[in-house]
């Protein structure tokens, strides 16, 4: 058994099992349990992820001013570049690596389920290689397939449709509203060619991937909701804070309200004025001053969800 | 300037997306293949009259003439209607159709009698051939196929051919015309080939029993209930049934009324069929380990005898030794009269064995695979080893492809 087997895998196969002993004998719960239970640990990750997705889509106007400005100067159009990311508290690496550290997790999940499915007499003898001495393992298997009235071991075209319909939502939800043609094309590519891959490979996988795939879905969904609301799947809300939002919102109305000179050391601080742009040791100029106009309100945009402001100097 | 930098960024946005996909997709080949998502089948050889009879990869029966080694092929098995889209069947392609192997799988070791070979596919199908010509007699069912696959073997009795199947029906046939006798339904698959001892046929079931039936009607004289599931096959001797199970015991029970003798817990399951040999039960185990058991008592006449991976095969008799073949493909023979590893050295056959080994005339006929990027098999590496027990050396294998 290679490291990857005996640290990652075989002990998510025991858990599988066991889950299903306690879930009366229904791998379809187990696996249902174990996606909940994945998707809880690595909850922190994934509103990292999202946070610093929404961060980025919300520099995007802002990163294209850049380029407009800087395009033919592509040193000073990178410093611009990384000097607005550090000011907004937000970096590129800061999306993929939380899905990058999650990989390993959802692989080693996607293999046990096959594994402990075991579709052909050479899967059951495969899978014995790899459980625990606890009581009530062997006796378990082979786990039963059914659930629902689904094969859990076939590929299932229900499921396959929930999928890539629940994906499609996904997707939806984190699409940007652009007017630009060419990023509008981007988008529409990505919001369909995930759930289109994903549905086939319902199709041709067991339904209790697609299960997985399902279960992983709906969650993400929710917590995509609770952080960013709806986003671009409900036109009319694509502009509207979600509550996680409103809350900070609600705060920067407050500081606003309350003094009438930005504070210094707030969290947020924004130019209340041309004039206030450009005064020398002012500390709004240390924090980004130097943008055009038009540059300066992502720091107020930058702050919602309270994880990215930028750093106390 | 811009239209090339959106561009670049447009494109490394899609390289990012297919690196994840295969990640995920990739992950089951590069991070520890999940084996098994493809049937590949493990027959076994039965040799009758000099003819050695197994079923290929290819799902084909092939017949060897073991003094020439000259093959021939009966057509290929066939299968139900891909039941997927584009062709690919989610049981069996798991990973995309491109990689799921031909033929239909043959687990079963094929049985003959009175000039007719018999032999259960993955396809749902008994058919039974034709012994000289190898064409087909007769196939049961007749039209369509069964609701689920056939993995055990058949075994022929009293003019009958009686076989399990994971639709959890035991059937018995009429040997020469292949019409239902009589079936049985046990609660879950069955894969265990049965055997028929005086009128009684034994089996067993992943409903965890094991069931007693009359050879003759059908009708059961008793069962036995383990706590796992049974895929192996029973052995009889001396009035007591030998029978292993996914609990980890092996169960000696009384053939004529099915109570229980004694039960011995192993490492892992008992998936194999074990060898008794002067009143000694030889249990391989797919913990690598081969128990050594006093037949009637059920105690350890020596340590286990390690084979270091796991052993499925069913181990053969040749000259007071048994041979045994690991999943790694070493091949150990023990001496019965001390039971220890003798010769010391284990022949490496450089493939996987998971079937049964058959001997005939000193010579140990092994069906062993050669394992693709651990995941698939390809039809044409399945071949038949032939080891001379006495000599302790491999002869000239056979390929069993029919390319």
């Amino acid at each position: 058994m290679n490291p990857w087997e005996l640290i990652i895998l075989q002990p998510v196969v025991n858990i599988l099992i066991v889950l299903t002993d306690y879930l009366f004998d229904n791998f379809g719960l187990a696996i249902i349990a174990l996606t909940i239970i994945v998707r809880v640990i690595t909850l922190p990750l994934t509103t990292k992820q999202l946070r610093a997705t929404k961060g980025m889509q919300e520099l995007q106007p802002k990163i294209a001013e850049l380029q407009q400005k800087y395009g033919k100067d592509k040193q000073k159009l990178a410093q611009e570049q990384m000097r607005l990311y550090k000011e907004s508290g937000m970096s590129p690496a800061g999306c993929m690596l939380p899905m990058l550290v999650q990989m390993p997790v959802w692989i080693a999940l996607f293999q046990a389920i096959l594994l402990s499915l075991a579709v052909a007499p050479e899967g059951l003898l495969n899978l014995s290689r790899y459980l625990y001495s606890w009581p009530q393992v062997y006796p378990m298997l082979p786990l039963g397939k059914e659930f629902l009235g689904l094969n859990l071991a076939e590929g299932n075209f229900i499921l396959a449709i929930l999928v890539g319909g629940t994906m499609w939502v996904q997707q939806k939800m984190v699409t940007p509203v652009t007017t630009d043609p060419r990023q509008q094309a981007q988008s529409r590519m990505m919001l369909w060619m995930m759930p289109l891959m994903f549905g086939f490979f319902c199709l041709t996988f067991p339904s209790g991937l697609a299960l997985y795939w399902l279960v992983s879905n709906l969650i993400t969904i929710a917590i995509q909701y609770y952080m960013t609301g709806w986003g671009a799947l409900v036109p009319s809300a694509a502009g509207k804070p979600a509550s996680r939002d409103k809350k900070y919102i609600r705060r920067i109305t407050q500081i606003e309200e309350t003094t009438s000179e930005p504070p210094v050391e707030a969290d947020i601080v924004v130019p209340s004025s041309e004039g206030d742009y450009g005064r020398s040791g002012d500390k709004s100029q240390e924090r980004g001053g130097g943008y055009p106009p038009s540059l300066r309100t992502i720091r107020r945009q930058s702050g919602r969800g309270g994880s990215h402001r930028p750093k106390r100097r | 300037m811009w239209s090339k930098h959106r561009n670049k960024v447009l494109l490394i946005k899609i390289l990012l997306l297919v690196v994840m996909l295969l990640m995920m997709v990739g992950g089951l080949s590069g991070l520890g293949c999940i084996k098994g998502l493809q049937p590949v089948g493990w027959s076994g050889g039965a040799v009758v009259d000099g003819t050695l009879f197994v079923g290929s990869t290819e799902g084909r029966l092939v017949a060897i003439n073991i003094a020439d080694g000259s093959r021939q092929w009966s057509e290929a098995l066939t299968k139900p209607a891909a039941a997927g889209i584009f062709g690919c069947e989610a049981s069996t392609a798991g990973g995309g159709c491109a990689a799921a192997p031909a033929g239909v799988a043959i687990y079963g070791t094929p049985a003959m009698a009175d000039g007719l070979v018999y032999i259960g596919g993955y396809n749902g199908k008994i058919s039974a051939f034709n012994a000289s010509s190898l064409a087909v007699r007769w196939v049961y069912p007749r039209e369509g196929y069964l609701d689920e696959p056939v993995v055990g073997g058949p075994v022929v009795a009293q003019g009958k051919v009686y076989i399990g199947a994971s639709d959890g029906k035991f059937y018995a046939l009429n040997a020469e015309t292949g019409d239902r006798e009589w079936e049985f339904q046990a609660g879950d698959k069955i894969w265990s080939t049965p055997v028929v001892d005086g009128d009684t046929v034994y089996f067993g079931s992943f409903d965890n029993k094991l069931y007693a039936l009359s050879a003759t009607d059908g009708s059961k004289k008793w069962e036995f209930e383990t706590e796992g599931a049974i895929a192996a096959t029973p052995l009889v001797y001396n009035n007591t049934v030998y029978i292993g199970s996914f609990d980890r015991h092996l169960y000696a029970l009384n053939a004529a009324n099915g109570s229980l003798e004694w039960k011995f817990m192993g490492g892992n399951w008992f998936w194999a069929k074990p060898v008794v040999y002067n009143n000694t039960i030889y249990a391989p185990n797919l913990d690598g380990k081969v128990y050594i058991l006093n037949a009637e008592t059920g105690d350890e006449i020596v340590d286990a005898v390690d084979l270091g991976s796991p052993i499925s095969s069913s181990p053969v008799i040749v000259d007071g030794s048994v041979i045994f073949a690991s999943q790694k493909g070493l091949i150990y023979s023990i001496d019965t009269d001390g039971n220890e590893i003798s010769p010391p050295n284990p022949i490496d056959v450089e493939k996987n064995v998971y079937g049964p080994l058959s001997a005939s005339e000193g010579i140990v006929y092994i069906h062993a695979l050669k394992i693709v990027s651990g995941c698939a098999t390809s039809p044409s590496e399945g071949e038949l080893i032939r080891l001379n027990a006495q000599k302790w050396e491999i002869e000239e294998s056979i390929p069993l492809s029919s390319e």
